[in-house]
């Protein structure tokens, strides 16, 4: 990897870890304010159901019905995820085992195409398109567009340069577009796995 | 910026914790959550989408804490607030939502619309765009707390008179309903209505509880306004109220919101944890049918029941085995709906929406889906245990043509206790 693209990208990086420590400062700085009713049933349970069952696509009735969507949703992040791994190793993609290689270029082109299906989706589908902002379909595109230049760049180096650039522009939108949901998600489901734990609805503990 | 708007804003910010903020941020408006809210289930529209609910909300959240919201509004989806927002937010928050949150155990990420909602109720509570009816509702629960005294002699006749049809209905002039007993073991909370304190008094008869009846009604609905003062005021005469008498334990009657708001929001009206245990009236027939202190004769409800999960008291209260227990002991048929437990629908008559006359044609129409529910149950009665879920039920059964009795699960209990009770009694007329 040129020095250049080297910099650009450990300047992108710096970018998305100091806005997202940022974003956390922020938000931590909100008040935290438990519930003081005795609880019914157990925090830790319905907090560790939040993480785990709970996440499975039979856990709701949202996702039963909506395979696909949920599928794509978990195919587009973990495509992210290998995404950044290939951004991370790209100084040494010679040097790969090759079935690495393949796995990291498999999961970028389907985590691809889930995106731009997610994408099409935002726009054809008269009730998303109606929710969506323009953010939305920015964000889509713009990590799509990543997974497609990172499955290329892995496939044939000359792809290199657009997944270098595109990789910097996703990192930096990190924290400031709606990538950032990635920074609450935790929170989220705790705080979820909190109240209905507590409350003695999920997690399968009750004291009373 | 108007005075009105900067109120509405003053109420959010105050509003804006943790888990709020957390709810506003995380929302990616994917859009899995529309078939979850039962107002989408019924009419699909792109505003019943519980994530373009929200937008409202988090669009002026955006415009004054999001560094693109503030610099590029139109990419992020943020606005500025405006009165005409503060409008359109009274038939998004108070309307056509109850606080369900049926889409948040639906929602991948677990966003709290109900949250969100429910202070953009607050929001137009402080502005004055609340529903009048609900503020008129919870003044004059203030107004019968801070005159009590006047109230105790008129409720004490009244009580009588409650007392001699619990007398004739049992058939045993032994029963009484106490009233202002101090160092009784419960303190019962029924509603305005004798439907509420009857049965109670029979039942707890017939357990041999150390009861006494509260002068207040549970409901409360400072809780629906989604302000926490007048809410806290409401409670505080119960609070006040046990804690004079020196009761062990609360119980409220088979009433949705009255167990949320005493059981888990007053604790943080309050500050901390309340000096005695609330509990709704379903767990306690729940322990007494376990326990064998309730005689049940199931015969007596012979047709098939099905049975209602109030949102406040099942999602969002965790009673779902309770009144099932309850159902079992008490009905000889008892079916489920389905879905049911966590998962049901609300009826559409949650979050105050029953108490306003001109939203019936809104909460029929959103009741829809558990009307088809029911229909497809095939049971000729159904139970609940919440007086607004029975209310909007009673009117989806008339609006729908289903066709159907709707009843309280006390009441259930009364017809089987007093059926296992005639049976007991025939034997022994015959042997005399």
């Amino acid at each position: 990897m040129p020095a250049t693209w080297a910099a650009l990208l450990v300047a992108a990086a710096l970018v998305a870890v100091g806005g997202v420590a940022i974003r956390l400062r922020v938000f931590l700085r909100y008040p935290w304010r438990p519930e003081q009713a005795p609880a019914r049933g157990s925090a830790a349970a319905g907090v560790r159901y939040a993480f785990t069952a709970g996440m499975a696509p039979w856990a709701k009735e949202s996702t039963r019905i909506h395979l696909p969507a949920y599928l794509r949703g978990i195919v587009l992040h973990t495509g992210i995820g290998a995404g950044f791994l290939a951004l991370l190793f790209a100084p040494w993609q010679a040097v790969v085992p090759a079935v690495v290689r393949w796995t990291l270029v498999g999961s970028v082109l389907l985590g691809a195409l889930a995106g731009w299906l997610g994408l099409a989706a935002r726009l054809t589908e008269r009730h998303l398109r109606a929710v969506s902002t323009p953010d939305d379909l920015f964000s889509v595109a713009l990590v799509s567009a990543f997974l497609t230049a990172a499955a290329a760049a892995w496939w044939d180096a000359r792809w290199g340069p657009a997944f270098y650039l595109l990789g910097a522009a996703t990192l930096v939108a990190v924290p400031l577009t709606k990538i950032r949901h990635c920074i609450y998600f935790g929170f989220s489901r705790y705080y979820f796995g909190l109240f209905y734990g507590r409350r003695g609805v999920i997690g399968g503990v009750q004291h009373e | 910026m108007s005075e009105v708007v900067n109120t509405a804003l003053e109420v959010l910010e105050r509003s804006l914790d943790r888990r709020l903020v957390a709810a506003l941020e995380v929302c990616a408006r994917c859009g899995i959550c529309a078939d979850s809210c039962h107002v989408y289930a019924s009419e699909p529209k792109p505003e019943h989408v519980p994530a373009s609910r929200a937008e409202r909300v988090r669009a002026a959240y955006r415009r004054r804490h999001d560094p693109i919201g503030r610099r590029f509004p139109w990419l992020v989806g943020a606005a500025d607030l405006t009165e005409g927002d503060l409008d359109a937010l009274v038939d998004t928050a108070f309307a056509t939502c109850t606080l369900c949150r049926r889409c948040t155990i639906n929602c991948p990420f677990g966003v709290d619309t109900a949250l969100i909602m429910r202070a953009a109720r607050a929001m137009l509570t402080a502005t004055g765009r609340a529903p009048e009816m609900l503020v008129m509702l919870a003044d004059a629960a203030i107004a019968r707390g801070e005159q009590a005294d006047e109230f105790r002699e008129v409720y004490r006749e009244m009580v009588a008179g409650l007392e001699q049809e619990a007398q004739m209905r049992a058939g045993d002039p032994t029963l009484r309903i106490p009233l202002d007993r101090a160092g009784a073991e419960l303190l019962y909370v029924g509603l305005s209505g004798a439907h509420t304190i009857i049965p109670a008094a029979i039942i707890f008869h017939a357990a041999g509880a150390d009861w006494t009846l509260s002068m207040f009604e549970a409901s409360n609905y400072g809780l629906f306004l989604g302000d926490p003062a007048k809410a806290k005021a409401i409670a505080r005469r119960i609070v006040d109220e046990a804690v004079r008498l020196g009761v062990k334990e609360v119980v409220l009657t088979e009433c949705g919101h009255a167990y949320t708001a005493l059981r888990w929001e007053a604790p943080n009206w309050f500050g901390g944890p309340l000096p005695f245990q609330v509990r709704s009236i379903v767990e306690v027939l729940a322990d007494y049918v376990r326990d064998g202190r309730l005689v049940l004769d199931p015969s007596a409800n012979p047709e098939a029941v099905t049975y209602h999960d109030s949102c406040n008291l099942a999602r969002n209260g965790g009673l779902i085995e309770a009144p099932r227990v309850v159902l079992r002991a008490a009905a000889a048929n008892f079916v489920e709906m389905t879905p049911h437990g966590k998962e049901a629908f609300c009826c559409g008559g949650g979050g105050g929406l029953v108490a306003v006359p001109e939203w019936f044609e809104i909460r029929m129409r959103a009741g829809r889906k558990k009307a088809e529910q029911i229909r497809a149950a095939g049971a000729p009665v159904v139970a609940t245990s919440c007086e607004n879920c029975n209310l909007q039920l009673t009117d989806l059964s008339g609006y729908y043509g289903l066709g159907v009795k709707v009843t309280g699960l006390m009441e259930l209990v009364v017809n089987a206790l007093l059926a296992a009770k005639r049976r007991q009694a025939l034997p022994a007329a015959e042997a005399a």
